[in-house]
């Protein structure tokens, strides 16, 4: 299955039972909009955990109708988080999602060793993207937590990524290694990673995936371009997840696809038991939708 | 519209070369006479080879080194001198240079190491000045071997020059192996870069070699050859392994070439197929202006003599 677009997440969870997503810190009006209307849509089934007088004004004010929602009253934050992922931990929820609290203190307690949400892989941020010029959807990652991930790091990272397309509906994602050239340069250390992940996956050392790299930008996602250049490949031109070389590039690319091609972008945290929504103040409220919709189907 | 007519092409009909033997008939189809320069040439297998060669018409030979013992060598294993020209030199060192001197100055197309030791002939080979190797070349050495077992023959390298290549070494050797692949016939051979094991592991650097290699040679940065690794010697050599392991590879049991990862794995493997599969061989050194042959002074004439063919060849 392909995704056309960031609506067709909706299919993937229609007719299944509603995902329960847990705000910590609920107090915070930019992501209660999202999961109300998330609720509205019956995408998820929210439980809210915060100061409840806070939550209530809030709602008031925006006028946001939370007559039937479940709302745990815990008015210290940090007290909020730690109920918010014991929940998930004792399998009371499907989903976690940051509120007013800082992105730090949420992690501390996802990688908490006693009752946080480890699974022994590494964390890492995965967006997925509706851009006008592109024919389907397109997963990248890491833009938003791995700084500069070696190998070790990109394997998981990829790992991750796949594993949750592969839940989205995609047998065999195809995924594009990014670097500056298609070319191997001892000196561009991306590039040298690329070779060797494109060698472990042909070794199924990474599975249910296809991936080749390094295949700069315009290779991976335009066939005309890779045949320009001569490349021959089953990833390029009809890539599926773009893996970044380090933050800074991914980062980057990120906001000049929302800000230059206004891109419709969904992101949530893998890794951990659960998917995580972690999204940002600047985020539009659509695109604290979308993620929370990403999460829906993401979740087992 | 354009007139289309058959022409009939003149088709120099390439005969593939698949046994050692068959490089000497490929020479002769030549009609060249090769000179070689012989450094240090009081060698009866060195002599005896290059008389063969002499004989059969595609070789004049200069040989190089003390003429009284040259010539002593030679009536003692009844070879008349006159189908040689002798140049005497005092020691091992100037004959070496002499040889190198007559290939730098166009007088010598092949130089050949006689009785002197092999430090001291490459010596003379790689001097920066007076030496014949091409700029920036990497030095190492290509041998093909012939192994009844195996169904065709097989290039291997490096077996004698470089320790423990690093990435742009094994470029090289790759480099140097399918130019000579090439030259016996086959236009894109499958090369295997040989390990332990197919996976690629953080633990062994050669196989993250190979693995940047291999995406090189996709990429048409390493080009003319079909290229996969890390591949154990089973996965490279023998199809049923392909089938019991499943392994996925373009070189699929039926390498052209093995790249080693080290001297000491690919020297073992030469001479225990010459010790125990009834291997011969025919090598030669590669990075050179012009083909150098070196070989251990313990090689049969037999061993010489399909090496002067080979140098021949690659001439």
């Amino acid at each position: 299955m392909v995704l056309k677009n960031l609506n067709d997440l909706r299919k993937i969870i229609e007719g299944g039972p509603r995902k329960k997503l847990v705000l910590a810190a609920a107090q915070d009006q930019h992501s209660l909009g999202a999961v109300i209307k998330a609720w509205k849509e019956n995408i998820i089934e929210p439980i809210l955990i915060g100061d409840k007088a806070e939550i209530q004004n809030i709602c008031d004010s925006n006028n946001y109708d939370i007559a039937g929602i479940r709302i745990i009253h815990e008015p210290d934050t940090d007290k909020s988080v730690e109920m918010a992922v014991r929940m998930v931990s004792a399998k009371q929820a499907d989903i976690l999602m940051k509120g007013m609290v800082g992105t730090s203190a949420l992690l501390k307690c996802v990688l908490n060793k006693e009752w946080g949400l480890r699974t022994g892989n590494l964390l890492s941020h995965f967006a997925l993207f509706e851009v006008e010029t592109y024919p389907k959807v397109i997963a990248v990652t890491d833009v938003a937590m791995n700084i500069a991930p070696n190998l070790k790091d990109k394997i998981a990272i990829v790992n991750n990524s796949v594993a949750c397309l592969n839940k989205l509906g995609y047998i065999m994602p195809k995924v594009a290694v990014l670097g500056a050239v298609e070319m191997v340069n001892e000196n561009m250390e991306a590039t040298l990673h690329a070779a060797l992940l494109s060698k472990m996956n042909q070794r199924d050392q990474i599975r249910n995936c296809i991936i080749d790299g390094p295949l700069a930008f315009d290779n991976a996602i335009s066939l005309e371009s890779a045949k320009h250049k001569g490349i021959k490949s089953e990833v390029a031109g009809d890539t599926d997840l773009l893996l970044m070389p380090d933050i800074e590039v991914g980062n980057v690319l990120y906001k000049s696809l929302v800000f230059f091609a206004k891109a419709k972008v969904a992101s949530i945290i893998l890794g951990a038991l659960v998917p995580i929504v972690l999204t940002s103040r600047s985020d539009s409220e659509q695109a604290k939708f979308d993620s929370i919709l990403l999460s829906a189907a993401a979740s087992k | 519209m354009t007139a289309f007519f058959f022409q009939p092409q003149q088709v120099n009909r390439f005969v593939m070369i698949r046994n050692l033997d068959q490089i000497e008939e490929k020479v002769l189809t030549l009609k060249k006479k090769f000179r070689i320069a012989v450094a240090w040439a009081q060698d009866t297998n060195t002599l005896g080879a290059i008389h063969k060669a002499v004989v059969k018409g595609f070789v004049d030979a200069v040989l190089i080194g003390k003429s009284s013992d040259i010539i002593s060598t030679c009536k003692e294993i009844g070879i008349n001198t006159d189908l040689f020209t002798v140049l005497d030199a005092d020691n091992e060192k100037s004959a070496s240079a002499e040889a190198v001197r007559l290939a730098k100055t166009g007088n010598a197309d092949i130089v050949m190491k006689g009785l002197v030791g092999t430090d001291k002939f490459l010596k003379a080979v790689m001097d920066r000045e007076t030496g014949i190797m091409l700029p920036d070349a990497v030095l190492s050495y290509v041998c093909a071997v012939e192994i009844p077992a195996y169904h065709k023959l097989l290039f291997i390298t490096d077996p004698a020059v470089i320790p423990f290549p690093n990435l742009d070494q094994k470029i090289a050797m790759a480099g140097y192996a399918v130019e000579m692949a090439r030259k016996f016939g086959t236009k894109r051979p499958k090369i295997a870069l040989i390990g332990a094991s197919e996976k690629m592991s953080n633990h062994f650097p050669n196989s993250i070699d190979y693995s940047i290699m291999c995406k090189m040679a996709e990429r048409g940065q390493i080009k003319n050859c079909i290229m996969d690794g890390p591949l154990d010697l089973f996965l490279a050599c023998d199809k049923k392994s392909i089938e019991i392991k499943g392994v996925d590879t373009p070189v699929n049991g039926d390498a052209d070439i093995l790249l080693f990862p080290s001297l000491e794995s690919c020297n073992p493997f030469y001479k225990g197929m010459m010790l125990f599969a009834k291997g011969e061989l025919a090598g030669l050194i590669r990075g050179t202006q012009k083909p150098v042959i070196v070989m251990s002074r313990s090689e049969s004439e037999i061993s010489k003599y399909y090496c002067i063919t080979l140098s021949c060849l690659m001439a």
